[in-house]
């Protein structure tokens, strides 16, 4: 049994890779070393938290107790700076260095700065962290112009927020619809376009750069055109923190690249979260980039570092809210041959199966969490379902389950 | 109220399902979710998760949980403990009977 583990970063994959340690049996030393004042929860940070509504203690991701309840060793404010795999040390960035029989890199990533002119600007914002989300909301006041760009998820969320709290915002993306590639063409476009209806202007634009004027920020679109702004929010992706992992000789690929039990190319060092690859049978997969991935991350990691069984796989699933619309998807649109219908896009709840004949391979859920739920479990378990079943809104899908 | 409060008949839930009842009717401070799992139990927790503004009584009942329909916490349906990331804190269990089937609710009685 291992005496120490140094997690770097204090996300939700590096505190689920402490709590799953914890929960299954190692006794050694837990340290979770974070920059932050206390790990907090991220997704809130473009909704609740942007909004005022929720305050940085209100989305910690564990009560402060925890900590000391479980004996995981919470160093704050910190980071990890540098690995010597060879003498199993790590440098922190306090000045102190800390040996560790494994290494958990939840190191997360850097919201992308595309390398475009102006983008320095203090007036043009990211979200990433509970500061980024603190000065966007002091800049988001009623009657401001905010340019959003990118539609995404990140990007919908905060132009939903901002229209909310009375900005004037103008909402860019060249892709047309945004996300049809994981909520399928149709449902996309209607979502996009619910941004419309709720008072946020729309344009199939790039943006190319910014200049600085007395009034504002002008940006430059693909088209030529300008348009002056007080607020510019970026939502155009992630960049994974891989620095310390290539400053350790760890093989990396646009990510850090691990295998299906969390595992680098060195084997006292495993990844979690949102700047890993993971290289099954061969093939590298694109990051995951979700919530719950990173959580299953960290799961796997434990597994690992105890020499105990995987936890079972899931499909993926994740949320995002806009315009008071919940949205899941769950599973891998690509690939599936039909997509059934369970009541009509754009009603108040509906959600929609994608098939691989007789089996569901994702599907997407707007208020209806229980679709959701139970697709995900069809998915899982490979339960052989009818399209027509499925796609009569009073079939009980919980009843399709019990077979 | 010794007998407990009736609050509505087995029937009235679907196996697998919940339903919540009002605040008023329990005189607790959350409203509370009588879930009825697969195998005929009845269950009473606080309605609304202890993350942000759900109801339990819409949530997936399974395997002695009840997972929150907004971001899958979930909460043990014998004593309320949460089990699974957003959400950190416990949900308050109540006591429940069933008698002739109909539900009686015991609010703030520990089950």
């Amino acid at each position: 049994m291992s005496r120490r583990v140094v997690i770097a970063g204090g996300g939700i994959a590096g505190v689920s890779t402490a709590a799953a340690l914890r929960s299954g049996g190692y006794g050694g030393d837990i340290t979770l070393v974070d920059a932050g004042e206390f790990p907090y929860d991220r997704p809130p940070l473009s909704k609740d938290f942007l909004k005022g509504a929720k305050g940085i203690k209100a989305i910690a991701l564990q009560p402060e107790s925890w900590y000391d309840d479980q004996s995981i060793r919470l160093v704050a404010r910190t980071s990890v700076t540098a690995l010597h795999p060879d003498t199993g040390t790590a440098d922190l960035s306090d000045g102190t260095s800390i040996s560790a029989d494994y290494v958990v890199l939840a190191t997360g990533g850097r919201p992308a700065r595309p390398p475009i002119p102006g983008v320095d600007s203090y007036r043009v914002h990211v979200i990433r962290f509970a500061e980024d989300a603190d000065r966007l909301r002091s800049a988001l006041v009623p009657g401001a112009r905010v340019l959003v760009v990118g539609a995404g998820l990140i990007g919908a969320e905060v132009a939903s927020t901002a229209v909310g709290l009375g900005c004037e915002v103008l909402l860019t993306d060249p892709a047309s619809p945004p996300l049809a590639a994981v909520l399928g063409p149709a449902i996309a476009d209607w979502l996009h376009g619910v941004h419309a209806s709720r008072g946020v202007s729309v344009l199939r634009q790039g943006v190319e750069g910014f200049t600085e004027k007395a009034d504002g920020i002008e940006a430059r679109f693909s088209d030529g055109r300008t348009r002056t702004v007080d607020v510019v929010v970026l939502g155009v992706g992630l960049t994974p923190e891989t620095g310390l992992a290539e400053a350790a000789r760890i093989e990396v690929d646009r990510g850090i690249i691990v295998d299906t039990g969390q595992v680098t190319s060195n084997p006292g060092i495993l990844a979690v979260g949102d700047p890993v690859r993971v290289r099954r049978d061969g093939t590298l997969l694109p990051r995951a980039g979700h919530w719950e991935a990173a959580q299953d991350d960290g799961r796997r990691a434990a597994a690992t570092i105890l020499g105990q069984d995987a936890p079972a796989e899931r499909a993926p699933w994740f949320w995002t809210d806009r315009h008071g619309l919940h949205v899941e998807v769950v599973g891998h649109l690509g690939g599936a041959a039909t997509t059934v219908l369970r009541g009509q896009i754009g009603e108040p709840s509906f959600a929609a199966f994608a098939l691989d004949r007789e089996h569901v391979v994702a599907a997407v859920a707007v208020n209806d969490s229980t679709a959701a739920r139970a697709a995900r479990r069809m998915i899982d378990r490979r339960i052989t379902v009818d399209a027509e079943q499925l796609a009569d809104p009073s079939t009980d899908l919980r009843r399709l389950l019990r077979g | 109220v010794s007998d407990g409060i009736r609050v509505a008949a087995v029937d009235d839930i679907p196996s697998g399902e919940g339903i919540a009842i009002d605040k008023s009717v329990t005189g607790t401070a959350d409203n509370i979710a009588l879930l009825r799992d697969d195998e005929g139990g009845i269950w009473a927790l606080d309605d609304t998760c202890t993350h942000e503004e759900a109801s339990l009584a819409d949530g997936w009942i399974e395997g002695g949980f009840v997972e929150c329909p907004l971001h899958s916490s979930k909460f043990c349906l014998k004593n309320g403990e949460v089990d699974g990331l957003p959400a950190t804190r416990n949900t308050c269990p109540h006591r429940v009977e069933v008698r002739d089937g109909e539900i009686f609710l015991f609010p703030n009685e520990a089950p």
